[in-house]
């Protein structure tokens, strides 16, 4: 880990009167994979939209790929490379795997004089940039309703590396999988990452944190309470730093504002 | 089941509405004397071009996961404004361009003007003040018949200028050139629909209207045009069907708007949006039209019409759920 794919310094965040986040910093690499924990209310969902330029801090600063980062909607940290993957937002259903992958961006050729869709062309390539990923889906032709839950994930994944994306932030991205479906997922989220790419991914479940996460980050009342590799912690312990009850442990680089 | 059979009962599936116009042409020509002549299936396709053209802008707007209840109404409009400056008796003011041929483009361009303007009326209240498309065009569908009463103060207006009427009387093949131009919107806007980018976006705004927009698809323009088009293209249907009556009534029209449904549900078009493609609507028309004839035909009386077309409807929502649990198991 060189230099950071982003970096959060003294993030807050506040409603009114209400602080959601006082004071957030932690850094995300390269291809690093980092599961934000921490209890209903503590502003994890908070967090994820600033990132994602869904919400503006109160102060604080971001850096992304070394540069000054305040994305001020969706779109412009969708342009900048950063996303967040919802299920059931990102898909349409009722359109085959090809013109998914291609949406908002179809290719055209002309004929005539007319732009017509180049579907050859964005079949070929939906199945090498899939084929590079290592997924397989039968037919590319199929429309995505007939998909199960963990194929739609990774053609939403792969659509987003494809076009260019540097950062994913994933909420609750395995919720409404079953076990094998979840086995896969998780793979692909470590094949994601090994192209370079650094994947947030917000979970309740500990058993699927550590096993794919490089770092637990715990948010809690609106600072980091813990931000520790996995290989130096276990569940207990970061269960004892979501609630609170542990504060011996919860690593090196704490929150600016504890 | 093996690849080819399957790619087999899914081309069945998918055309579906066209294997059932086949098999009910084949009945009809077989039970009922007179049926089977090409005079009889060129009428079944005059029939079918100004209840096919109102079709089309109709599907369009569902396919994009909305509803425009106004087609019928705006097709009376553009009628009623069409015969009113180019026909000589009743209300019309008969109007004469020199040369006379100018009389086609302009009577045309006065009905789209009127369609597209109300289209863009219903589209803006649905999408920018994002008022239930549902209630605005019920509301359209009522003031603009009602202004269409106002305007003829309940007269009609008779004897369409001849270079217009010229378009309905004569006939290549045995059908007037007004099908032509019915056929001629249906390969363009099924071309639009499947193989263009626009179409593309309309699918998917059907379909999931948030993940169109995450994935920057300018949703609101993409509708206002379907909007738009579906008012212009009902007011060509308004035009053509002026063509054919030679003029226009106050009431003319009334009751398309559930035969325009119809077809759209029969042609395989999904209400909830997101499905669909016009061929199919122009088979569910087709359709409809050979179902009235075989009624002519038979000499029943013309009630039954009705009576069927409802049943129809009924059939083909039936069919519609019966092929996806087929879909379902072939996945």
């Amino acid at each position: 880990m060189t230099q950071p794919l982003l970096e959060l310094e003294g993030l807050t965040k506040s409603f009114g009167a209400v602080q959601a986040l006082r004071g957030i910093s932690f850094s995300i690499g390269k291809g690093e994979v980092i599961a934000l924990l921490g209890d209903n209310g503590a502003g994890k969902s908070t967090l994820v939209k600033i990132i994602s330029g869904g919400l503006e801090p109160s102060s604080g600063r971001m850096r992304f790929e070394g540069q000054e980062f305040r994305p001020r909607s969706p779109s412009e940290a969708k342009a900048a490379g950063i996303e967040t993957v919802y299920q059931d937002l990102s898909l349409c259903t009722n359109i085959d795997v090809v013109g998914n992958f291609f949406m908002g961006r179809e290719l055209t050729r002309k004929v005539l004089g007319v732009p017509v869709l180049d579907e050859a062309t964005m079949e070929r390539q939906t199945a090498e940039a899939l084929a590079a990923a290592g997924t397989r889906i039968p037919s590319l032709r199929t429309k995505v309703e007939h998909l199960s839950g963990g194929q739609r994930q990774a053609i939403e994944l792969n659509r987003f590396v494809h076009w260019g994306g540097k950062l994913v932030l994933l909420d609750e991205p395995f919720a409404a999988l079953g076990v094998e479906q979840t086995r896969r997922g998780l793979q692909m989220i470590r094949q994601v990452a090994a192209q370079g790419i650094g994947v947030v991914i917000i979970t309740h479940i500990m058993q699927q944190a550590f096993q794919v996460a490089d770092r637990m980050v715990v948010i809690r009342q609106g600072v980091v309470a813990g931000d520790i590799s996995r290989h130096q912690t276990n569940a207990d312990a970061v269960i004892g730093m979501i609630t609170g009850e542990t504060l011996t442990g919860s690593g090196p680089a704490l929150g600016a504002g504890s | 089941m093996p690849p080819r059979q399957r790619q087999a009962l899914e081309f069945v599936l998918d055309n579906l509405v066209w294997f059932m116009l086949l098999v009910v042409l084949g009945i009809f020509s077989a039970v009922i004397p007179n049926y089977f002549q090409a005079g009889i299936f060129a009428n079944i396709v005059e029939q079918s071009s100004v209840l096919g053209v109102m079709s089309i802008g109709l599907a369009l707007v569902i396919i994009a996961g909305h509803m425009d209840l106004s087609v019928e109404s705006v097709a009376a409009l553009s009628a009623m404004v069409t015969s009113m400056l180019f026909a000589s008796s009743g209300i019309g003011l008969g109007i004469v361009l020199t040369p006379g041929w100018l009389v086609v483009p302009v009577s045309l361009g006065a009905g789209l003007l009127v369609g597209g303007v109300i289209g863009a009326l219903n589209g803006f209240l649905v999408i920018k003040v994002k008022m239930n498309a549902f209630i605005v065009t019920l509301a359209s569908f009522i003031w603009v018949r009602g202004l269409v009463v106002a305007l003829s103060g309940g007269r009609s207006a008779q004897n369409l200028a001849d270079e217009v009427r010229w378009l309905g009387i004569q006939r290549v093949l045995g059908i007037p050139l007004t099908a032509y131009i019915a056929i001629l919107c249906f390969v363009g806007f099924s071309f639009t629909l499947a193989k263009t980018r626009f179409g593309r976006h309309l699918l998917m705004i059907g379909g999931n209207q948030a993940a169109a927009f995450r994935a920057g698809i300018k949703v609101d323009k993409v509708l206002m045009i379907a909007f738009v088009l579906s008012g212009a293209i009902a007011a060509l249907a308004g035009w053509l069907l002026a063509i054919r009556t030679s003029g226009a009534t106050a009431n003319l029209g009334s009751g398309m708007l559930f035969n325009a449904f119809a077809a759209v549900v029969i042609g395989g078009v999904s209400l909830k949006g997101g499905v669909g493609s016009l061929p199919g609507v122009y088979a569910g028309v087709l359709l409809l039209s050979a179902i009235n004839t075989a009624i002519n035909l038979m000499g029943l009386p013309a009630h039954y019409t009705q009576v069927i077309h409802g049943l129809l409807v009924l059939a083909a929502v039936l069919l519609d759920t019966l092929k996806q649990t087929i879909r379902k198991q072939l996945a």
